[in-house]
């Protein structure tokens, strides 16, 4: 099976065809540095109030929407071109899909960034770092661990990141439990605590992007939609069995 | 190869990329030849009472086999594409449905070829009965060099179809329109078939065919010498006659093939490797052949 | 190499070897051309030259009293009184009219030699016809001696031989200042047969006996021809047997002529006692020759037509006949017909078998049937050209132009039927 996954970009009989692939698949994964990257200076900056860091994620997220329209331009223009089919038309059709989410997540980031100069101004939260810090380390974790499954075609370990999915809404759960429990029990960090609150609310969002990440690259991989099915027939579908 | 290798994404360390060098060839040979030994065809070759049983088919020329222990089913109006590269024996397979190999002296036919449960091969079945019911149409337009009238006229009248003059005329209007030739002409009937369009040309072979009411259409490569505009009009005729007729079509152009059938059969060396809803195969094919074939990559 | 300007350099230089080559080769094709087509001009030429006198006759026209007592003839319808009369005596008496001062009985014969031999049976046939001119005078055209139209055609031609006395030269020349002697248009040589006599010798029966001839020959090897070609071409199975059949009709097309004289000679007139010089056999003969050809380009016309006109038809549910029949005749027939039109003009020039069979006998008469002695135009031109009379020589070259016009026209005709019917494809 080895071989056929380093097949995914190359051995076509067209070299342009290759590097056309070649070229949507590196450009996608820079773009999803480029989103990790954001997310976790996000979170530093709120956590650690440097508005300056929170303005340059503001700023950098231009760049984000300038390479998801160019990710988006290249697919069209692949499509237009080559008429991909089977594994290279999977292929096409999901980083144009995940080229979204990562634009979401690039959002996620600007909104955390927000929060971050928002809090800056008006003091630090009282309470709920410790969970932002956290939730922050999975989801950024998982968002790494599905462009690193895209990028190998490993459909277990995105398999991995969808059953990760579920902890981290577990972990929101309790997060938004414990502020709110925070929030009753003192009603001047009402506002300040529903900062947190909002972007605890982001990285559960970012949480879910990589799992749509990972779906897609299953069904890149499988060929099979695992999206709006239970957890178990897509474990099904990735063992094939 | 080197060509290949050189385009392995870059995450790949140097002696992976020797590794898979080396490998590559000897794995993907071997891995083809099992494939194939095994006979099987993978997908959905077979169907509810079908309109052809094909079991254990085998055609060879002379001693050189062309087709190896094909089984197939095709369905009641259903379209049924066969692609697959040159020599793959889709075409020979498909003149086995109507007996067109028969005037090659040197090919012989094994295997039951059933069509409404009976058999082609049968040496008491008349031929031409069964190309009344089978009809053809070629890569290639071929009018005859006649009137347009007399093209589609043609079938019927040796088939003893009309009696009448008007009669005729109804048939061929009808076929003509079926066709959907009829508007571009009605007024020059007796004007030569030769002087057409290539892809009127091809429509009135196709007009040709469905005259003598046909069950079975089948085409070889029809638009391969049509450009895009006449292969688009081809096509949708194909789309409006799948309601009435089962239609198997040869193509070289996957696209088409993805376009016009609700099947698709992918022919191998002589093999039918996998047979699939088109929408499946497209996509997401299940044998790495097809895989391989359909994404225009090959060894 | 790799310097483009040097690559460049190189393919200018070997460009010009190639134009070079090129032009040359080209001037090779001309120059054969330019061989083939001067040697048919100076043929042409030749022939037109030495045979063109040869549609010229040399006529005497005299105003003959048709005396009864001159021929000692007074009632034209009596048979017997006809066999003795002298119909000489007028003619004579009207040349003498022209030379009143001739007197002596040698001269006399000497000016009634001006006149052709037949000149005095053409008087009785005249009168035997119309017995009333007895007793009236008419103006009637003789044919001139062998011997004066070869001095009125060619007395400047050293290759002709003048055997008249100066007295008869005298005379002519007079004769032919009065407008006695002319010469018009020879339509003797398109009514009259073969004769001794090469004013009155004419190629109408042998147009005729090549006419039948051809006609035995198309209507025999034709049908056979093209059904055999059918047949090997669709029906026969490929095995040793049909193998063999096809080298052997290749072989048959390239036996000589003359071998199927032979066999004419041994099997139709010995083994089945044909009659000799008859146009059935030699359209036989000649239609065994044929066939072979035939055959060939027939094979090779429906050869010619697209299998995917053959195709297209069976895919319908034609018939193998109904293929053939529909299709792939009438698309094979220009080639089979232009193919067999061109078989019959060489056939038509074919001397050789018929010799062996006697269609080169010596035959007046015009054949009115398939059974009737004949000859045929090139054995006619053969007889002249190898007989001694001056008079045939010009006649040989005339017969050789009328054959050369029905091959011409016939090679026209396969040319126009092909472009014609080809218009359909």
């Amino acid at each position: 099976m080895s071989t056929d996954k380093e097949n995914m970009y190359g051995n076509h009989i067209s070299n342009q065809f290759n590097e056309d692939l070649s070229r949507l698949k590196n450009d996608f994964l820079k773009m999803g540095g480029l989103v990790e990257q954001q997310t976790a200076d996000a979170v530093n900056a709120l956590i650690e109030g440097d508005t300056h860091a929170a303005d340059e994620v503001r700023a950098r997220d231009k760049v984000v929407d300038r390479m998801e329209m160019d990710l988006d331009e290249e697919a069209t223009r692949l499509i237009a071109r080559r008429q991909p089919a089977a594994r290279d038309l999977r292929f096409v059709v999901s980083v144009i899909k995940m080229v979204a989410d990562l634009e979401r997540v690039g959002d996620e980031a600007k909104k955390i960034a927000k929060f971050a100069l928002k809090l800056a101004e008006e003091g630090h939260a009282p309470r709920g770092y410790v969970e932002v810090r956290h939730i922050a380390n999975y989801v950024t974790a998982m968002l790494h661990d599905a462009l690193d499954a895209f990028s190998r075609l490993d459909s277990e370990q995105a398999l991995r990141i969808m059953k990760a999915d579920k902890s981290v809404d577990e972990e929101y759960q309790a997060a938004t439990r414990t502020l709110l429990t925070f929030m009753m029990e003192d009603t001047r960090n009402i506002s300040r605590c529903l900062s947190i609150m909002w972007v605890l609310r982001a990285l559960e969002r970012v949480g879910d992007h990589a799992c749509n990440i990972a779906e897609n690259v299953i069904y890149m991989v499988e060929g099979e939609d695992v999206r709006h099915t239970s957890l178990e027939d897509a474990e099904r579908i990735v063992t094939g069995e | 190869m080197s060509n290949a290798s050189s385009n392995i994404p870059d995450d790949i360390t140097k002696t992976e990329k020797a590794a898979i060098k080396v490998a590559e060839p000897a794995q993907q040979d071997r891995r083809e030849a099992a494939a194939l030994e095994e006979g099987k065809t993978v997908g959905i070759p077979f169907c509810e009472n079908p309109k052809f049983q094909l079991r254990n088919v085998e055609v060879s020329y002379g001693d050189t086999p062309a087709i190896r222990n094909i089984s197939l089913d095709i369905a009641r109006n259903e379209v049924i594409a066969f692609i697959g590269p040159s020599g793959c024996g889709k075409s020979t397979f498909l003149r086995c449905l109507n007996r067109m190999n028969d005037s090659i002296e040197s090919c012989s036919v094994r295997g039951s070829l059933l069509l409404d449960g009976e058999d082609i091969y049968d040496p008491r079945r008349d031929v031409v009965e069964l190309r009344a019911r089978v009809g053809m149409v070629f890569q290639k337009p071929n009018p005859f060099p006649k009137s347009i009238y007399d093209n589609v006229a043609y079938g019927p009248r040796i088939h003893g179809l009309a009696n009448r003059k008007s009669d005729l005329d109804d048939i061929v209007e009808g076929s003509l329109r079926k066709a959907g030739l009829w508007e571009e002409v009605k007024d020059r009937l007796d004007a030569t078939a030769t002087g057409m369009s290539g892809g009127q040309q091809q429509r009135l072979c196709i007009a040709r065919a469905i005259a003598v009411s046909p069950e079975v259409i089948l085409m070889d490569e029809p638009c391969s010498a049509l450009d895009p505009i006449a292969t688009a009009k081809v096509e949708e005729l194909i789309a409006e006659m799948s309601e009435s007729y089962t239609i198997v079509i040869v193509t070289h152009s996957m696209q088409q093939a993805a376009r016009v059938s609700h099947r698709t059969a992918y022919f191998h060396l002589g093999h039918l490797v996998e047979v699939n809803e088109t929408n499946r195969l497209f996509t997401a094919p299940e044998h790495e052949l097809t895989e391989s074939y359909i994404t225009g990559r090959f060894g | 190499m790799n310097n483009p300007t040097s690559q460049a350099e190189l393919v200018r230089r070997s460009l010009k070897r190639r134009y070079r080559k090129e032009r040359r080769f080209r001037l090779y094709g001309m120059i054969a051309v330019a061989i083939a087509l001067l040697s048919l001009l100076i043929l042409f030429a030749d022939i037109i030259q030495k045979g063109h006198t040869g549609f010229l006759k040399t006529t005497i026209t005299l105003d003959v009293e048709l005396d009864g007592e001159l021929m000692y003839l007074t009632d034209p319808t009596d048979r017997d009184e006809m066999a003795m009369a002298d119909f000489t005596a007028p003619i004579l008496a009207a040349l003498k009219a022209q030379f009143p001062d001739v007197e002596g009985r040698a001269a006399e014969r000497e000016l009634s030699r001006l006149v052709g031999t037949y000149a005095a049976s053409d008087l009785r046939d005249l009168l035997r016809a119309e017995p009333g001119l007895l007793g009236t005078t008419q103006t009637l055209e003789f044919l001139a001696h062998d011997t004066v139209s070869v001095y009125v055609k060619h007395a400047d031609n050293p290759r002709y031989t003048v055997r008249l006395s100066d007295q008869q030269k005298q005379w002519v020349d007079e004769l032919q200042a009065r407008g006695v002697i002319d010469t018009s248009f020879n339509d003797v040589l398109f009514q009259n047969g073969d004769s001794r006599e090469p004013a009155n010798a004419g190629i109408l029966g042998a147009i005729v006996g090549s006419m039948l001839t051809m006609l035995v020959t198309l209507v025999l090897s034709f049908p056979v021809g093209v059904a055999a070609a059918i047949y090997l071409e669709e029906f026969a199975p490929r095995n040793r047997l049909t193998d063999f059949i096809e080298v052997n009709i290749n072989n048959l097309a390239a036996v000589p002529s003359i071998i199927f004289g032979l066999l004419g000679l041994a099997v139709f007139i010995g083994a089945f006692g044909m009659p000799r010089s008859v146009p059935v056999v030699g359209g036989l003969v000649l239609a065994l020759m044929t066939v072979p050809t035939i055959i060939i380009s027939s094979r090779a016309a429906i050869k010619s037509v697209p299998p995917s006109i053959r195709e297209a038809a069976e895919g319908i549910g034609a018939s193998r006949m109904q293929v053939v029949l529909h299709h792939v005749l009438p698309l094979a027939m220009p080639g089979m017909l232009t193919g067999s039109i061109i078989v019959m003009a060489q056939a038509l020039g074919e001397t050789a078998p018929l010799l062996l069979i006697g269609m080169v006998a010596f035959i007046v008469d015009i054949p009115d049937g398939l059974f009737d002695a004949a000859t045929v135009l090139p054995v006619q031109i053969y007889l002249w050209a190898s007989s001694a009379e001056q008079g045939f020589i010009e006649l040989a070259s005339a017969g050789i132009m009328v054959l050369l016009t029905f091959m011409i026209s016939m090679n026209a005709l396969a040319i126009w039927l092909r472009k014609r019917l080809e218009r359909r494809w």
